[in-house]
């Protein structure tokens, strides 16, 4: 009896637990929202990740409202957003910004023809297949209520608020539950080799 | 009490059914700060081609040098590394199909015992030296006498760049070196039908007869005969008969396979041309009378005791030739291997004339419109004459590239004292085999994805290509340079005229082929690039057939003593892939033995002479030993011992150094009468235990099935009448 | 309460099923094969190809004699031939009178696996694909699936191979495909049929709003097969090429004994009476009597 009893309490309780952490219709979304999305809410602002250059976010994507895909130029084409090359960067700032000391940095950099080793902030374990191509198709491409220009409001969904950020954090989880409760919410693949490769 | 109600199931089941809720809260505990954040760098492009594109792999076609087949590849590169190999579907020497050594290429290329530095000898030893100073020693050395190349088969522009540099230098010997080629076959080919290099039907055969040709695995073209097999076997079924002493892949694949006393192949064919004449009512048109006098005397039931094969079975080979037309009889491997080689394959192709297949299954092939850029074939001749010119002083300054003649020559020829004879040797190389060991200068290559190149395949049906080769990738050892950089440079300090145009080899290159192809487009150049292959034109030649030379003698004493045969496998092949892991753990095909060589013996020798699987045996020539592990099956000839070629190096690297044994070390010096080819079916060799056992390293402990339905076999039959084709 | 459990017994009754009625998924493709074994010469690439594209680690003669080769494809090779000459082999003087038989055994992807029940921690589990798929992060090296696979195709990590006296010392560490994982200790490990392939197929052709076609993937052994021994699709795409050599071999999924009009016919699933259901389809080889 008594082990049926525990049984049952560990059955309940895990399936109490394992309610809570599927977010049902009525759930409030919090964050930026992506229509037609469910969106499980994080509270945690990240770590300062030191990076060689001071890249401001906020000055780019922020007040300059320059669309993410603009520099991560891949996100779109491939599994990773990847980080815009060199060249880009000097597309604008031989004109633009070149006095200031971090643009300087840059274009010494670009002149000895030497890339920067900048410190990877999102970074998922080495057994995780996750495509930047597949979600911004789902998200906002085939996103009948959101326009290409939108495009922060779907990155913002695991990356959190990067335009307000200066270099950028890691304020999602990115754990697996993180994951899989968005693929619960809006019905993404729930195969394991869906993810794990 | 109450507890032996919940039976184990249920309580299973409660269980699981937590679990399942347990396990998904455990995605979720709060690991906000992974390990991995900041850990790692990414690091930017400078500025990337457009269709570079992080995370997407985009493949660009290049050459595989493996061996001379020269298959198109196609290597997948990500991120600015290669990845990975696969076959060119454009490319009419495999079709998008590749062997393991093709695989295996990335392993060679991202080899961790790869030179890094060019070495120059001081003191007596191989120091790092910089390019400048190793190449400024060759410039004053290498007019200083008699000079000479050594390669392995080379072909195009390479080729063309070596002849330049040695003509510059005022050498004359170009000694193309080659342990596993098909010289004899090619030269009897090119006495007897005209043609060194006919095109060989497999697919259009109904019968295929091999005397020792290993078509599957190491003649030729293995990838291409390969493909061409498999349309062979598509029914209506072709018959694939296999006469050879030991089993090689493709004996392993023969309906009938005829275990043979090494080196009486030629007598076999001989029988079989008798009992097609006696018994099946064949003309023999064109055969001479002197080769029919001699088939005459060469009835079934003598050659029977030169071969050691039953009457019935030579019969049966003769019938299945009769009934089955066309057929197609081809010689090479073990066959051609031993002093009577020539005459092997000039009896092969006497039966082919007999039969009708000169013309059909034996085709006339295309000769290449610029013949200096045809393929210089390699051979043990030229190995032989290398060993004899270096220890008779005729050569003073020796270049080698893509060849390790310390390592193929064997004892009896004494190579390494006529090398130590030669004033100064430059080895250029991708890594420290055993002739690079023992150079002067060591000159670190590229490897074969970092380099340009243009190829002519060894075998091709119809038109002709120039296969091409790019880099995939930056140069993994930053401090080594390509082939034909290296030897452009050193041709330009020797004063070769006509290359102060080009800067590197590239350049040379591409205007060569522009040239050729008369076209300096941009665009065309990339097309030929991408399709890493170009054709140019070629002349058809005209078959003809006059008997050959055959003597089918063999120099035999029976004493009681084993015959040695040093087998060549797809693989290891003449011992370059032996410092691939992938090819040291890939088993062999026959024996599936893996890390070691091994000898294979019959049981009943076995028997007599008291050897059990694994134990060591010693294995004793004229000319030096070897000891290595017994493996015992009914695939060989009782009177003869086979040891496979490729392992038992002394240096080349980590894999490779110090594991399994050389059988060509052991040879005894014999060659082919007519083309000089050091036989390797010919060696005398007494065996004894040498006491030890050690369980081999091989994937299959059994050799049977034991009644379980794993390889079903049916009767050819059988499936005609299922399958149609009868 | 109904309503605490709905989420978990939801999908029960499709788990109960038994795998003549579909198995408990709905499934999106049946990845398949099959492997002519007349054309397959035994030559070994399709083994070495694997190794290329899956990071399989190789590990010396002394591992690979205490059986902890990790090799995903092996080609078997028997000598003799019960089917067409059973005494063959019989006589110690004689000396083999045909070739060998070679066989190329790789995961044979059961419908009706023995591996996947047997996992404490589901890491191995039946995909929507029709694959045994075996997620290495899970997998607590029990070894229990192995020990219950009758094929002997899953192989286990015993030791690391990620250092510098491992399988790929640098620079080798450079091929290392960057689309499956590097398998670390205690890791159970098998053929995956190139799920890597079939998922970047499976991107792409979503990318384009449309079903993967015929011929898309294609597996690292089917690619180099220089016979093209081994065909390799989708069983439920009727226009595959391996859904019409099943069809043409009459042979089912889901049955443990087949029920042929022709019985002559060459294909067959190997150890098909235990019941496993294999994916992989080979046709019988054929020899002249």
């Amino acid at each position: 009896m008594v082990v049926v009893l525990v049984g049952a309490i560990i059955v309940i309780a895990a399936q109490i637990l394992d309610q809570k952490l599927h977010y049902t219709s009525t759930d409030v979304v919090p964050g930026p929202i992506v229509p037609g999305t469910q969106y499980p809410d994080e509270a945690f602002t990240g770590i300062d990740v030191p990076q060689p250059i001071d890249f401001s976010h906020k000055i780019h994507a922020g007040d300059n409202e320059i669309n993410c895909m603009f520099c991560h130029t891949y996100a779109r084409r491939s599994k990773v957003s990847g980080i815009p090359p060199l060249s880009k960067c000097m597309g604008c700032h031989t004109v633009i910004a070149t006095e200031k000391p971090e643009i300087q940095k840059l274009t010494a950099m670009w002149e000895k023809g030497e890339s920067p080793q900048w410190n990877k902030v999102h970074d998922l374990p080495d057994f995780v297949h996750f495509t930047h191509q597949r979600h911004l198709k789902r998200f906002l491409f085939d996103n009948q209520e959101l326009d290409v220009s939108d495009a922060k409001r779907v990155c913002s969904m695991c990356h959190g608020d990067i335009a307000e950020m200066t270099v950028a954090k890691k304020s999602r989880p990115l754990t697996m539950g993180f994951c899989i409760r968005c693929h619960e919410a809006n019905e993404g693949p729930s195969d394991c080799t869906k993810c794990h490769k | 009490m109450n507890q032996s109600k919940l039976d184990r199931r249920q309580f299973l089941k409660g269980l699981g059914l937590g679990g399942a809720g347990v396990a998904l809260a455990g995605c979720d505990l709060p690991s906000y700060v992974t390990l991995e954040q900041g850990e790692e760098n990414v690091i930017s492009y400078l500025a990337p081609n457009e269709y570079v594109i992080p995370g997407v792999g985009v493949w660009y076609a290049s050459t595989c040098v493996g061996c001379s087949a020269g298959c198109g590849i196609h290597g997948r590169v990500r991120e600015g590394r290669v990845l990975k190999l696969e076959g060119n579907p454009d490319s009419g020497v495999n079709m998008g199909r590749l062997c393991q050594m093709g695989q295996a290429a990335l392993q060679h290329h991202f080899n961790p015992d790869r030179i890094a530095n060019p070495m120059v000898r001081k003191n007596g030893a191989l120091v790092e030296a910089s390019w400048d100073e190793a190449i400024a020693l060759i410039n004053e050395k290498s007019k200083s006498g008699k000079a000479a190349w050594v390669t392995g088969t080379i072909s195009g522009h390479q080729r063309v760049m070596a002849q330049t540099h040695l003509g510059a230098i005022g050498g004359s010997r170009h000694y193309a070196v080659e342990q596993i080629n098909a010289n004899v076959w090619k030269t009897a080919c090119k006495d007897i039908i005209n043609d060194p290099n006919p095109e060989i039907h497999l697919e259009k055969a109904k019968v295929i007869f091999s005397l020792g040709a290993d078509f599957l695995g190491t003649f030729i073209s293995p990838v291409h005969f390969a493909a061409s097999y498999a349309e062979f076997r598509t029914p209506p079924r072709g018959t694939l008969i296999q006469a050879e002493p030991a089993m090689s892949l493709t004996g392993g694949n023969a309906d009938h396979w005829v275990g043979i006393k090494p080196g009486s192949e030629t007598a076999l064919a001989l029988g079989v041309a008798n009992a097609l004449m006696n018994n099946h009512g064949v003309a023999g048109n064109g055969i001479s009378n002197a080769t029919k006098t001699l088939i005459n005397k060469h009835d079934p039931e003598t050659v029977a005791g030169i071969c050691a094969v039953p009457v019935g079975r030579i019969e049966k080979i003769a019938a299945s030739l009769a009934a089955n037309s066309p057929s197609l009889v081809l010689a090479g491997g073990s066959a051609t291997g031993n002093a009577n080689g020539y005459s092997a394959a000039a009896a092969a192709l006497m039966l082919n004339q007999m039969l009708g297949n000169i013309g059909t299954t034996i085709t006339a092939g295309r000769e290449l419109a610029y013949p200096q850029l045809d393929l210089v074939e390699g051979n043990s001749a030229n190995l032989k004459d290398l060993a004899i010119d270096a220890n008779e002083g005729k050569i003073d300054v020796l270049f080698v590239s893509g060849a390790n003649p310390l390592f193929l020559a064997p004892k009896s020829l004494k190579m390494l004292e006529g090398w130590n004879k030669v004033g100064f040797k430059v080895v250029l190389s991708s890594m420290l085999d055993e002739t690079a060991e023992a150079a002067d200068v060591v000159l670190p290559l590229a490897s074969s994805l970092e380099d340009w190149g243009s190829h002519i395949p060894s075998y091709a049906k119809g038109t002709r290509n120039l296969a091409l080769q790019q880099p995939l990738m930056e140069p993994v050892f930053p401090n080594t340079r390509g082939f034909g950089d290296v030897v452009l440079a050193l041709a330009k300090d020797a004063g070769a005229p006509g290359l102060d145009d080009y800067d590197d080899y590239y350049g040379y290159l591409r205007s060569a082929i522009s040239a050729l192809k008369k076209t300096d487009s941009e665009k065309e150049w990339n097309g030929f690039l991408m399709a890493g292959q170009t054709q140019i034109p070629s002349l058809g030649r005209k078959l003809s057939y006059s008997d050959g030379k055959i003597t089918p003698t063999m120099n035999d004493s029976d004493d009681g003593n084993l015959t040695l045969i040093a087998s060549a496998r797809m693989g290891m092949w003449d011992g370059r892939g032996a410092n691939l892991p992938w090819l040291q753990e890939s088993p062999d095909q026959i024996s599936k033995v893996v890390w070691d060589s091994w000898a294979e013996l019959h049981p009943k020798t076995a028997k007599s002479l008291g050897i059990k699987d694994g134990d060591y045996i010693n294995i004793k020539s004229a000319s030096g030993e070897v000891t290595t592990r017994a493996f015992i099956y009914k695939g060989i000839h009782p009177g003869a011992i086979a040891v496979p070629i490729g392992r038992g190096h002394s240096a080349l690297g980590r894999y490779a150094k110090d594991n399994g044994v050389n059988p060509l070390s052991i040879l005894n010096g014999a060659s082919d009468s007519k083309t000089g080819e050091i036989a390797t079916t010919a060696t005398k060799v007494s065996v004894k235990s040498a006491g030890k056992n050690k369980q081999m390293a091989k994937l299959m402990e059994i050799d049977r099935q034991h009644g379980r339905k794993l390889v079903a076999t049916i009767s050819a039959d059988k499936q005609r009448r299922t399958e149609g084709g009868a | 309460m109904s309503s605490l459990f709905g989420n978990i017994l939801k999908g029960w009754t499709d788990y109960t099923k038994g795998i003549e009625e579909g198995g408990h998924h709905e499934y999106e493709h049946m990845w398949g094969m099959v492997i002519d074994l007349d054309k397959c010469t035994g030559c070994n690439a399709c083994s070495v190809a694997c190794y290329a594209e899956n990071n399989i680690a190789t590990v010396g003669e002394e591992k690979y004699v205490a059986r902890q080769s990790m090799q995903w494809l092996r080609v078997e090779r028997y000598f003799d031939e019960p089917d067409i000459d059973p005494g063959a082999i019989d006589d110690e003087n004689a000396m083999q009178e045909r070739g060998a038989s070679f066989l190329p055994m790789m995961c044979q992807q059961c419908n009706a696996a023995t591996c996947e029940p047997v996992c404490p921690v589901a890491a191995t589990y039946h995909t929507p694909d029709g694959l045994n798929a075996q997620i290495y992060n899970r997998c607590i090296g029990s070894r229990y699936c192995a020990n219950n696979c009758p094929y002997r195709l899953r192989v286990f990590n015993f030791y690391s191979y990620t250092d510098e006296n491992g399988a790929w010392p640098e620079p080798m560490k450079q091929q290392l495909n960057p689309d499956i994982s590097v398998r670390e200790k205690g890791v159970m490990e098998k053929c995956t049929f190139c799920i890597q392939r079939i998922n970047a197929a499976k991107d792409k052709a979503k990318m384009e709003n449309r079903q993967v076609t015929e011929g898309e993937v294609k597996t690292a052994c089917q690619q180099t097969c220089p016979t093209q021994a081994i065909m390799f699709g989708d069983l439920l795409n009727p226009e595959s090429k391996v859904t019409q050599a099943w069809v043409r071999q009459q042979i089912k999924l889901g049955k443990y004994k087949q029920d042929r009009e022709n019985p002559t016919l060459r294909g067959y699933r190997i150890f098909e009476e235990l019941n496993t259901d294999p994916s992989v389809l080979y046709l019988e080889r054929v020899r002249e009597e």
